[in-house]
């Protein structure tokens, strides 16, 4: 073969590719520019509905450090895909959950947004706030589907399409703080000792700290650990040796325990507050379980699961029927929440005939008090707030349900309501 | 360590060996010493064409090309994501295949490619950024991880086998360290965001490009630019493998008495190899962080260090054909088997109890790796070697 019939057969190859292409699924005809439709009710309809199902997309974490959170909450919003279904679905449409479990690896994480980005709607779960932050860029450019993420740090305020359900850590701290200071003796001049995670959860919850401490007068012993840190004995001696007043720690279940229970062995008799992912009710049942009891508080967006409100009641008996081995934890909670307001925003969607992203991206800005039975009011008129500043603080009991107990109603402190998040 | 035959270390003395072959692909009985006479450039050209491989290369670079008008954006993300694990796995298949220097801290090179890119090219984002051209900023973020290795060369000079490992695994914290805590620079745990590499005014961002009625977005153009870096990293290995630098390396992992005695500079090979693999690894943080469009620090740890050692074991040791087919394995497999957990019916659905997805993708990972381990001790690769050849061991 001649160097030219060697350049003709590489033409022919390319041109032949070319002309393949126009059998691709991926080009664009001139008839679906528009590819949204409608349905016999004149309801507009786009990505994520086909036929009489719209689907929505769960990123996961079933298999990596958030497991036992991405279970409850995934059961959790099975449960609610299925109740509305049995109850006709919304706008006469069935809702399909697609779940995907990325074990908190970013590679995974991205992979399974992408895959299931063309299908779905929007996400009622999404896991993980560095991944969160590493689609939000297309999230707000090209796609423009409701996320709620399963994350509560400011960083992710100021998208109108990935909205943060309940208080941020930072505003949850501060209300901690507030009901140190209010009922737990902590004032003015006080030290506080602030035990926190490196990285978006505990860095966000030491803002507030600072921003409540510059407020009243305290004064912060910082603290940081790694989420590997099992063992807080060095820490609960540095604290002690600072002479703190009171303990807020954001971090995990583990961490919380070791800390409360190295403290009460070594005397260091104060109040300790954990952010609500710091609690898990099988720590009742271990060893530090009494000092558990007695000097720890839970700060949470909402009510516990065991909660005396109707709803509450009905969750705990259908989830326990459909999971009667599973843990009733607060994830429960978070994933029925979120399941509900994404519910919502389709129903408000579905009453003005429109359920393409867009519509339901409008429906939300238009909810500004709803309560998914937990206690706090949900305003999601706003994308730059959280929809929600208010923080209720529970106390392990090792009789209730979930294992907590109301200590303190919901509100938000004043501290609270004039602190802007990212600020 | 020695999966390739002593046939290498037969070869004379650097001094007097044969130049490394010039052309792009020469017929492999033409790599014998000096006893061959080479024929002309258009006999070898004539001879190549003649063969299967040939058309099988073709028809494969053809449908590589095309792939970007009818894949979907997931597909061609696993595969984007598969060549830069390809060309980190190129890189490091020459340390620790070529020259048998175990190195765990392959993942701190590609979170200093990935974030040097971030920091070059960054502006206005409230983090350090220089905002130079980005295609500048590519060149400069390998020459940054290439000057890193450079840093530890001293280390990794001295240093063989498993005790480099033990060594290189403090990068490992170090770097997991300042990225978490260096927030100016690194944008702390939620990572900063990648500027879109620009290229003769050609933008990979996801502003629609339409080319023969397919819209291109990132994914799409990223495919191409992906397809031509690994390439080049391929050839590029396969030359330095194939000679005399390639025959040095595996003098020192095969003998490295020996190979001291022969005139190799053991030390300054090492330190070679080890900035040459890290230049790697920079590029295949770069290609990575282009694609995931945000560089966060979790995925810069251990797990990705190993990642890429199992990608070299399962692909082949030493060579550059291997290393990208334990590269593809490796990334694809997980991928695949979550986006098809619901089809495989040995797994349950998320959230019912049994077995999730995630963790029968891990079993089948693991069961393949050991599989491969087991049954095909010399790597992926060691099947396509089995056909009959004139040099054993050639394969590069």
């Amino acid at each position: 073969m001649t160097p030219m019939t060697r350049a003709t057969a590489v033409v022919t190859a390319l041109a032949a590719a070319l002309a393949l292409t126009a059998c691709s699924s991926k080009a664009k005809s001139d008839n679906d520019s528009d590819n949204g439709g409608g349905d016999a009710k004149g309801v507009k309809t786009g990505d994520g509905i086909s036929g009489k199902t719209i689907t929505l997309g769960a990123l996961t974490d079933m298999t990596g450090v958030y497991a036992t959170l991405g279970k409850s909450v995934t059961q959790a919003q099975q449960l609610y895909v299925k109740q509305v279904n049995a109850a006709g679905g919304i706008c006469g449409h069935r809702l399909k959950l697609q779940v995907r479990d990325h074990g908190y690896d970013p590679q995974k994480a991205v992979a399974a947004y992408t895959e299931l980005e063309p299908d779905v709607l929007g996400y009622a779960q999404f896991i993980g706030s560095p991944f969160v932050a590493a689609v939000k860029d297309r999230v707000d450019g090209q796609d423009k589907g409701l996320v709620l993420p399963q994350a509560w740090s400011a960083n992710l305020l100021g998208s109108p399409y990935v909205r943060v359900i309940g208080s941020t850590y930072d505003i949850e701290t501060i209300n901690a703080i507030d009901f140190l200071m209010k009922e737990k003796g902590l004032k003015k001049g006080d030290k506080l000792g602030h035990v926190y995670f490196e990285g978006d959860y505990g860095e966000n919850a030491l803002k507030g700290s600072r921003h409540m401490a510059e407020k009243s007068g305290l004064s912060v012993v910082e603290q940081k650990i790694k989420p590997t840190d099992n063992d807080m004995t060095a820490q609960v001696a540095a604290l002690k040796k600072a002479g703190v007043d009171a303990v807020v720690i954001s971090a995990g279940p583990r961490q919380a325990a070791s800390l409360v229970g190295v403290a009460a062995a070594t005397k260091l008799d104060v109040p300790v507050i954990g952010n609500n992912s710091a609690f898990a009710p099988q720590l009742l049942g271990t060893q530090a379980g009494p000092a558990l009891t007695k000097n720890y508080y839970v700060a949470s967006p909402t009510l516990p699961i065991g909660a005396a409100t109707p709803a509450a009641k009905k969750l705990v008996a259908d989830y326990r029927k459909a999971h009667p081995k599973d843990a009733l934890d607060n994830g429960v909670v978070a994933g029925w929440t979120a399941a509900s307001v994404f519910g919502e925003a389709l129903k408000k969607a579905c009453a003005a005939k429109d359920l393409t992203r867009e519509g339901v991206d409008k429906a939300l800005l238009t909810i500004d008090a709803y309560d998914a039975g937990f206690g706090a009011r949900q305003n999601f008129t706003d994308p730059k707030a959280p929809s929600s500043k208010e923080t209720a603080i529970l106390k392990p009991d090792k009789s209730a349900t979930g294992g907590m107990t109301v200590e303190r109603e919901p509100g938000a402190s004043k501290e609270a309501r004039a602190y802007t998040p990212g600020s | 360590m020695s999966e390739v035959p002593v046939s290498e270390t037969r070869s004379p003395s650097g001094r007097r060996h044969p130049k490394r072959p010039r052309r792009l692909m020469p017929p492999r009985r033409l790599m014998r010493p000096r006893a061959v006479k080479r024929p002309s450039g258009r006999v070898a050209a004539r001879t190549f064409l003649k063969r299967p491989r040939a058309y099988a290369w073709a028809a494969g670079s053809v449908l590589l090309l095309a792939l970007p008008f009818y894949l979907d954006r997931f597909w061609l993300q696993a595969g984007l994501f598969a060549m830069a694990a390809a060309i980190g796995a190129i890189g490091i298949n020459l340390l620790t295949g070529a020259t048998g220097q175990l190195s765990m801290g392959h993942a701190f090179f590609l979170a200093v490619g990935a974030y040097g890119y971030c920091v070059f090219a960054g502006e206005g984002d409230g983090l350090t950024g220089l905002g130079l051209p980005t295609w500048l900023a590519a060149v400069l973020a390998v020459l940054l991880a290439g000057a890193a290795g450079g840093l530890f060369s001293p280390i990794a000079g001295r240093l063989r086998g498993a005790y480099l490992g033990i060594a290189t695994l403090a990068l490992i914290f170090i770097g997991q360290h300042v990225l978490f805590n260096a927030g100016d620079l690194t944008g702390g745990s939620n990572g900063r965001a990648v500027p879109p590499l620009s290229l003769f005014g050609l933008t990979f961002d996801d502003r629609e490009v339409v080319v023969a009625a397919v819209p291109f977005g990132s994914a799409e153009k990223l495919w191409y630019a992906g397809l031509v870096l690994l390439l080049g990293c391929g050839l590029f290995a396969r030359g330095v493998l194939r000679g005399r630098p390639g025959r040095a390396l595996n003098a020192i992992r095969d003998h490295r008495v020996a190979a001291g005695v022969l005139g190799v500079p053991v030390a300054r090979y090492r330190a070679g190899v080890f900035v040459l693999s890290s230049m790697y690894a920079g590029l295949a943080g770069v290609l990575l962080a282009l694609v995931f469009q945000r560089t966060v620090p979790d995925y810069f740890g251990m797990t990705l260090s190993l990642e890429y050692l199992a990608m070299i074991v399962i692909g082949g040791l030493g060579s550059v054909a291997g290393a990208v087919a334990g590269a593809f394995l490796v990334s694809l497999l997980p991928q695949l088997l979550t986006r098809y957990s619901e089809a495989l019916h040995l797994v349950s659905a998320p959230g019912t109890g049994g077995i999730a997805p995630g963790e029968a993708s891990r079993y089948l990972y693991g069961a393949a790796v050991v599989a491969v381990v087991l049954f095909l001790p010399g790597g992926l690769i060691s099947v396509a070697a089995r056909r009959p050849r004139s040099i054993p061991g050639e394969e590069a």
